[in-house]
C-alpha cells in the first residue's frame, strides 16, 4: 500500500520534473525569438502551443499513471 | 469506472445507456445550436451585435486555418470541423465551471471522461484519412512506406500515437483539473479554490485551442503534397 503511494507520487513528480525542464527552456527561447524578431510573434506563438502541447503529453501520461494507482490503492 | 465519478445512467435508448455525459453533451449542442441560431436569424449585409461576433470568429478561424495548412481549398473543406471542435471542447470545458455545478450530478465536464474525449479524437482520425485519400487518392498509402518501406511499422504507430495523445492530453487535462479543485474544495471549502478556477477558465481555452491546432496539423500533414 505504501509502495502503491510512493509510486504514484513519483510516477506525476518525476513527469512534472522533465516536462517542466522542456517547457521551460523551449518557452525560453520561444520568447527570446519573439523578442529578437517581433513580426514574426504569431507564428511562433503557435509553434510554442503545439511544443508545450507534445511536452505535456508526457506529464499527463505521468499523471494518468498516479491516477490508477491511486484508484488502484482506494479500491 | 475507474475513471468516472458517477455512472448514472438515466435511460436506454435501443442498446446503448443514456448517462450524464451524453445528456450534458446534448445540452451544449442545444446551446451552440440556438446561439447560431440567434445570430444568424437575422442576417444583414452590415451586420451588428451577435452576427458581428460570429462572422468575425468565422473570418479568423479561416484565416488561422489557411496559415496554418497552407492550402486555402484544404483549410476552407475542413475549418467547420475544426471550428466545431473548438466550441465543443470549450463549452464542454466550461460547462463543469458554472456555479453549484460539482453538486449536480450530471454537471461533470463531458471531456472529463475517457470516452468522450476518444470519441473526438476518432473523429480527426478519420478526418486525417479522408482528407489524405481525397487529396491523393491511392497515392496516399505511399506516405507509409516513405522514406522506405523499413518504416512501415513505425509509421503505422505514429497513426496509432496521434489519436492517443490527443485523448489523453484532453482528458487527462480536464480530469486533473477537476480532481485538483475537488480535493482544494475538500480541504478548504471558501475562497482558495476560486484561484485554481481562474486558472482553469484559462486552462480550458487552452486546451481547446491544443485540439484544434493538433488536429489542424495532422490534417495538413496528411493533406499536403510533400510526402
Amino acid at each position: 500500500m505504501g509502495l502503491i503511494a510512493l509510486g504514484a507520487g513519483l510516477a506525476v513528480s518525476i513527469a512534472g520534473l522533465g516536462g517542466g525542464i522542456g517547457m521551460g527552456v523551449s518557452g525560453g527561447k520561444a520568447i527570446e525569438a519573439i523578442a529578437r524578431q517581433p513580426e514574426v510573434g504569431g507564428d511562433v506563438r503557435t509553434l510554442m502551443f503545439i511544443t508545450f502541447a507534445f511536452i505535456e503529453t508526457l506529464t499527463i501520461y505521468g499523471l494518468l499513471i498516479a491516477f490508477m494507482l491511486v484508484g488502484k490503492m482506494t479500491a | 469506472m475507474i475513471f468516472g465519478m458517477w455512472d448514472a445512467v438515466f435511460f436506454k435508448l435501443g442498446p446503448i445507456p443514456v448517462d450524464h455525459l451524453i445528456v450534458t453533451q446534448w445540452a451544449i449542442i442545444v446551446v451552440i445550436g440556438l446561439i447560431a441560431f440567434c445570430a444568424t436569424r437575422d442576417m444583414k449585409l452590415v451586420p451588428s451585435g451577435l452576427q458581428n461576433g460570429f462572422e468575425m470568429i468565422i473570418t479568423w478561424t479561416y484565416d488561422f486555418f489557411t496559415q496554418l495548412m497552407d492550402e486555402e481549398h484544404i483549410a476552407k473543406k475542413f475549418a467547420p470541423l475544426l471550428s466545431t471542435f473548438f466550441l465543443f471542447i470549450l463549452f464542454s470545458n466550461y460547462s463543469g465551471l458554472i456555479p453549484g455545478a460539482a453538486h449536480i450530478q450530471g454537471f461533470q465536464p463531458p471531456t472529463s471522461n475517457w470516452n468522450v474525449t476518444v470519441a473526438l479524437a476518432l473523429v480527426t482520425f478519420c478526418a486525417v484519412h479522408f482528407g489524405g485519400f481525397s487529396e491523393h487518392g491511392a497515392h496516399y498509402l505511399k506516405h507509409f512506406v516513405s522514406p522506405s518501406a523499413a518504416m512501415l511499422p513505425l509509421n503505422l504507430l505514429e497513426e496509432i500515437t496521434h489519436p492517443l495523445s490527443l485523448t489523453v492530453r484532453l482528458f487527462g487535462n480536464i480530469f486533473g483539473e477537476e480532481m485538483i479543485i475537488a480535493y482544494l474544495l475538500f480541504m478548504a471549502p471558501f475562497l482558495i479554490p476560486t484561484a485554481l478556477m481562474g486558472l482553469s477558465v484559462m486552462l480550458g481555452a487552452i486546451q481547446a485551442i491544443v485540439f484544434t491546432i493538433l488536429s489542424a496539423s495532422y490534417i495538413a500533414a496528411a493533406t499536403s503534397a510533400g510526402h
